[in-house]
């Protein structure tokens, strides 16, 4: 028999001409990552790897993850199949995360500080000795005062353990990170719809509005919804516009980057509200039935924003806002996110309102594709709980921010320093103020450092971050994958309940937050004779988790915390369709959202015995539960009128305006021509502070040079690599330049994340300057190629506080860009505590009780002043 | 083949550098011996020294003895009280081993870059199959931890010893390869490295000198027992050319009079052969 002779051009022939052939042959291997999805194997010995499923927490977008574990070590971390948001994928950070747990800079025993505050030296210590020595601290500040002592928190997934902590001290004095973080776009949408946050149904959209957020790199819920994104963008031809500063990866993947000036995004969404309603294109039935304004009060109200008017502001042209407008209100399905870039500034609430506006006044709300309501889901706390503190704290609840339900801690080093709350003892838990707030080591760093300030600082950490750095005593605190912890998040449209369960025990006498607060407890109550104990009466992690969801309906009837440790995630919604990468259901269709969440009908249960007003609002024992709407009773939305407030009248009672509105920041209109707008960003590798220990992130990311407009760039005569000098009102900083078109020639950025001068050799490169000390000839570290670790710029970033969320305005420094002098080198950084407390004081001047807010607010010439409200009671978390 | 990849020499072809071949009962000696070395390095590194520790190591019958094989402490171990110099070695032990930014004694940390990694596993297993658990001290401490690698080959040798005495020559051969083996695949990978560059770091001369006396030690004990073994700790006395970054000024004058500069650290070198400590 004769074999046909066989060519290259033969067969490349024969592949062109039998494609359909192929498509259709067995296909009986497939890539494992896929297919196996949920179970691993040792490469060595084919072994099957013990799968562990937790929720990730190198972030906080909580993706479901599992930890392959090889001789009780992990070796592996990947996405949880069976998690219904993330479907099996993590991000960069997720799967680097065992890094935090075998860190050689990792804490891993009690050290008490023997030098001075920050100078480097320690003594290991016992835990009893610890606690010994912690509980005699806490002792004498309660004989005192409880507020005295203070906790303040960056991280909190502890489930209410923190706050169960504080409680059973009996201390207000509860500090967070979310001033630093989201808080204007939270009180944004508070007062509004009611939760503090949207779910864009991407994968379903036709058109997104984007502001300011850079969703496929870093921004709330990065992974889940830039997957949700990519689908909606290739299966449903979906078009992106994005209204952002500089050219992130999310403006990149858009189908237009529309550079606006700063600070101006709520002028450009109010102008395109302004279009919508001089055009008549708004959903009328939506806006008349299910918000507290009429569409005649609307078309009034935003007649004053027009195009020509946001143009001038914004640089956006006229143009531009009119098609996006039309394009916006015609496509349906449509929807809208945002982030830090509306919300980080002064007035940042009325931003994120007039940004969430555009959903609103189009009907887009909760709708397929549209702008959809968070779904989460809670569990009980284990009982018997403490009652709250006597008495409130100033520095939690500061009656100068009586709108910001998130707190304003990122002023409460000034306020301290003024001495308006005595401190005695001060924790701190995942939190790094002195790297990441306004201000830095020149605000954080100098109120840790004095010790007549702060007289003892406790810090519950598993790194040795800049502020732990400056503690008097350091618990060792576990990496994420050694604790437990319960979790949800609404980073997708269908709600879940997860957790952290340890993946193998602690290492060294690490312990988990929740244990290591029990034993502080027990160490102040041995006996329970102060009434303490009774609070903290758990074995361990494990079995605190039990009393969290062994009795949740419906987990419980499928294991509760048995179910969880095995899944990692409840409820399990389908299967993870490996071809698709979608959750889909028996008939292998992909399982659908529900929509309307408003428009659930209340039960006959529900009615008898309630109440309904003049508006329909169905009110039971006191309490809001549903509207009546054109003879149905709905639930309507979780606000006290069950309606969207578009007016918010609590705003008004403190002189703000209650309508969408926008003020421009007063310092950004009277630039000079040689003046630039600094602003910060993340990168997709990288969080706020805790990742760059971290080897294999290090290495993809390590340094942040300046972004600047080649038009900027000319003037100064800069180009890329050359050495600039940044100056603001509070400091300097000289660092590199990076010259780009994908940046607003009016705006300097620089990534956060970098220039760490604590948390290990790794993001210090102290390897390289001391080559006789530290690990410098540990043999991972020799493959440690880069020298350069970047440049912190928040040091030269003064606090601004927004007057109505409490936000920090972290996008609203003023700066001089020039080329660097010969006095000046790379990493140079000043930071004038006088000069930041200037800048305190100014931005004081624009809270209800300042002599600004009334100037900002012409419109609001009938409020009565600050004398004539009265007095809030505390709230927020 | 085994012997090949565990670098042991052939019995027949093996070189005894201490000389003629030892009686049983001298064996047992240097057995008794060693393992006290091992004990007391291991004392050193295991976990921050206590009193008792700290006044022992001052007898000076036993300042004499180590300065006799070449360790000579300084007036910050001899002179202070007890308490301030146990207070001062605990805070140097925090700094050096126990902090971050300082250089964890650990196998994993120092041939992997990260804790608990083979060789934890390897060693634990190791443990296990002699009859050992590892309990808690004053501190958790990992398996692969010098002091504890240290402890390990203590308790071997000491059963050589004991085989010896009772006339087991195949138990104590047994035990012997053990050691052998230990050393190949563990302590002899890293701790001459790992001890030169304790030797740099450390500021008191309690670590500097133990560091020395371990580096010196572990290189008679590898040769006494005719091993090759690479050490793959990068930790070198002398840092390549190549890796010295200098910023050189050509306006600075060259200067060639060196007095005033403070000497280097002290090699491992003088250190005496196991001989000098029975």
């Amino acid at each position: 028999m004769d074999f046909p002779k066989i060519t290259r051009r033969t067969f490349l022939q024969v592949s062109a001409g039998t494609t359909a052939a192929v498509a259709v042959a067995p296909r009986l291997l497939h890539a494992m990552e896929n297919e196996l999805g949920g179970k691993d194997f040792s490469p060595e010995n084919a072994a099957e790897r013990k799968a562990i499923p937790v929720n990730c927490h190198v972030c906080n977008i909580q993706d479901g993850a599992i930890a392959y574990v090889e001789n009780d070590r992990v070796v592996k971390l990947e996405g949880n199949p069976e998690h219904v948001s993330t479907r099996g994928r993590l991000c960069a950070k997720g799967n680097s995360g065992m890094w935090y747990s075998y860190d050689p800079d990792r804490i891993l025993y009690p050290l008490k500080r023997v030098g001075a505050r920050g100078e480097g030296k320690w003594k290991r210590i016992t835990w009893d000795e610890a606690l010994t020595e912690v509980a005699g601290k806490l002792d004498a500040a309660l004989k005192e005062d409880p507020n005295t002592i203070m906790l303040k928190y960056g991280r909190n997934r502890t489930g209410g353990t923190l706050e169960r902590f504080m409680k059973t001290l009996g201390s207000a004095t509860v500090l967070n990170h979310t001033s630093v973080c989201e808080s204007s776009k939270k009180v944004g949408q508070e007062p509004t719809w009611g939760p503090d946050i949207e779910t864009p149904d991407f994968a379903n959209a036709k058109y997104v509005l984007n502001f300011g957020s850079n969703i496929l790199e870093a921004a709330y819920f990065h992974n889940p919804l830039s997957q949700r994104v990519t689908e909606g963008r290739v299966d449903n031809h979906m078009k992106i516009v994005t209204f952002d500063v500089r050219l992130s990866n999310t403006a990149g993947f858009s189908d237009e980057w529309i550079p606006v000036f700063p600070a101006t995004d709520g002028a450009v969404a109010l102008a395109i509200g302004h279009v919508i309603l001089r055009e008549d294109l708004q959903d009328s039935e939506f806006i008349d039935t299910w918000t507290n304004v009429t569409v005649d009060e609307l078309k009034a109200h935003y007649a004053q924003y027009t195009p020509e008017w946001a143009a001038k502001i914004s640089g956006v042209s006229v143009q531009t806002i009119e098609r996006i407008a039309r394009e916006f209100a015609t496509t349906k399905p449509a929807t809208l996110f945002t982030y830090r870039g509306p919300a980080k500034h002064l007035y940042g609430s009325y931003n994120e309102k007039a940004c969430m506006m555009l959903p609103i006044m189009t009907g887009n709300v909760e709708k397929r594709g549209g702008y959809c309501l968070p779904r989460g889901m809670g569990w009980p706390q284990p009982m018997p709980q403490p009652s709250g503190p006597k008495q409130d704290s100033v520095l939690a609840h500061p009656p100068e921010y009586p709108l910001a339900a998130h707190k304003v801690s990122h002023l409460v080093p000034f306020w301290i320093a003024e001495g308006r709350q005595k401190i005695n003892v001060a924790f701190t838990y995942q939190d790094n103020p002195v790297y990441t707030n306004p201000g830095a080591q020149a605000v954080w760093g100098k109120l840790y450092r004095d010790e007549k300030l702060i007289p003892y600082f406790i810090s519950m950490s598993s790194h040795m971050g800049e502020e732990t750095a400056l503690a008097d005593i350091i618990l060792p605190d576990c990496p994420y994958l050694e604790r437990w912890e319960p979790e949800s998040m609404p980073n997708s449209l269908w709600p879940w309940l997860g957790i952290r369960q340890p993946v193998h025990k602690s290492l060294g006498e690490s312990r988990e937050n929740r244990v290591l607060l029990r034993d502080i407890i027990w160490k102040l109550d041995p006996d329970g004779s102060r009434g303490m104990k009774q609070f903290w009466e758990f074995k361990d992690g494990e079995d605190y988790m039990r009393h969290h969801f062994d009795n949740v309906p419906g987990l419980k009837e499928a294991g509760g915390l048995d179910f969880l440790k095995k899944h990692g995630v409840w409820p399990i919604y389908g299967t993870l369709d490996p071809r698709t990468g979608k959750v889909t259901d028996k008939t292998g269709r992909e399982i659908q959202a529900e929509y309307g969440l408003y428009k659930k009908e209340l039960s006959g249960a529900d009615i008898e015995g309630a109440m309904v007003d003049a508006h329909g609002l169905i009110t039971k024992n006191g309490k809001a539960i549903g509207i009546r709407r054109d003879g149905h009773d709905y639930v309507g939305f979780p606000t006290g009128n069950r309606l969207i407030n578009v007016r918010v009248d609590e705003w008004a009672e403190y002189g703000f305006n209650p309508m969408p509105t926008f003020k421009r920041i007063p310092w950004h209109e009277t630039m000079k021509d040689d003046e630039m707008i600094l602003s910060t960003f993340k990168l997709n590798v990288h969080k706020q502070s805790r990742t760059a220990a971290v080897k294999w992130l290090a290495e993809i990311a390590h340094s942040n040079p300046a972004w600047m407009n080649p038009e900027t760039a000319k003037k100064l005569g800069v180009k890329t690599g050359d050495l600039v000098r940044v100056e603001s009102p509070v400091g300097y900083l000289v660092t590199k330049a990076y010259v780009t078109e994908g940046i607003h020639p009016k705006v300097i950025s620089i990534a956060t994340g970098f220039g760490h001068w604590e948390y290990g050799r790794l993001a210090t490169l102290k390897l390289k300057d001391k080559p006789a000390f530290g690990g410098t000839e540990d043999p991972d570290l020799d493959n440690v190629w880069w020298d350069d670790r970047g440049v912190h710029p928040n040091a030269i970033i003064p606090v601004v506080a927004d007057p109505i969320g409490g936000s920090q305005g972290w996008y609203d420094t003023v700066v001089k860009v020039s080329k660097a002098g010969p006095d000046d080198k790379y990493g140079d950084i000043h930071g004038d505590w006088d000069r930041h407390y200037a800048a305190y004081k100014e931005t004081m001047r624009y809270a209800y009780t300042g002599d600004m807010h009334r100037k900002m607010h012409p419109e609001m010439a009938s409020w009565a002043g600050p004398e004539s409200v009265k007095p809030k009671a505390s709230g927020g978390h | 083949m085994l012997k090949t990849f565990l670098a042991l020499e052939d019995d027949g072809v093996s070189v005894d550098p201490a000389g003629p071949r030892l009686s049983s009962a001298e064996l047992g000696a240097e057995c008794a011996a060693r393992a006290d070395v091992y004990r007391l390095l291991s004392g050193a590194f295991v976990e921050e020294p206590g009193p008792s520790f700290v006044q022992a190591m001052r007898r000076p019958d036993v300042l004499q003895s180590l300065a006799d094989a070449g360790v000579r402490f300084d007036t910050d171990f001899t002179l202070p009280d007890t308490e301030s110099l146990v207070e001062r070695l605990a805070c140097e032990y925090a700094t050096l081993f126990a902090a971050t930014g300082g250089f964890p004694p650990v196998e994993s940390v120092r041939l992997t870059g990260r804790y608990k990694q083979d060789p934890h596993f390897k060693v634990r297993q190791t443990y296990a199959k002699w009859g050992f658990a590892l309990h808690k001290g004053r501190f958790e401490v990992f398996p692969d931890q010098l002091g504890v690698e240290l402890m390990f080959v203590a308790e071997l040798l000491e059963r050589c010893s004991l085989a010896l005495a009772r006339g087991d020559e195949a138990d104590y051969r047994r035990l012997e390869r053990e050691v052998k083996r230990f050393w190949t695949q563990h302590l002899g990978r890293w701790v001459r490295g790992y001890a030169r560059l304790i030797e740099q770091a450390a500021e008191h001369s309690f670590y500097r000198e133990m560091a020395r006396f371990l580096g010196g030690f572990a290189d008679e004990e590898i040769v006494a027992m005719g091993l090759r073994i690479d050490d793959l700790d990068h930790g070198r006395a002398v840092v390549p050319k190549a890796e010295i970054r200098v910023e050189f000024n050509p306006d600075e004058p060259v200067c060639n009079s060196c007095e005033g500069v403070p000497a280097g650290p002290r090699r491992a070198t003088g250190v005496h052969t196991l001989h000098d400590l029975r």
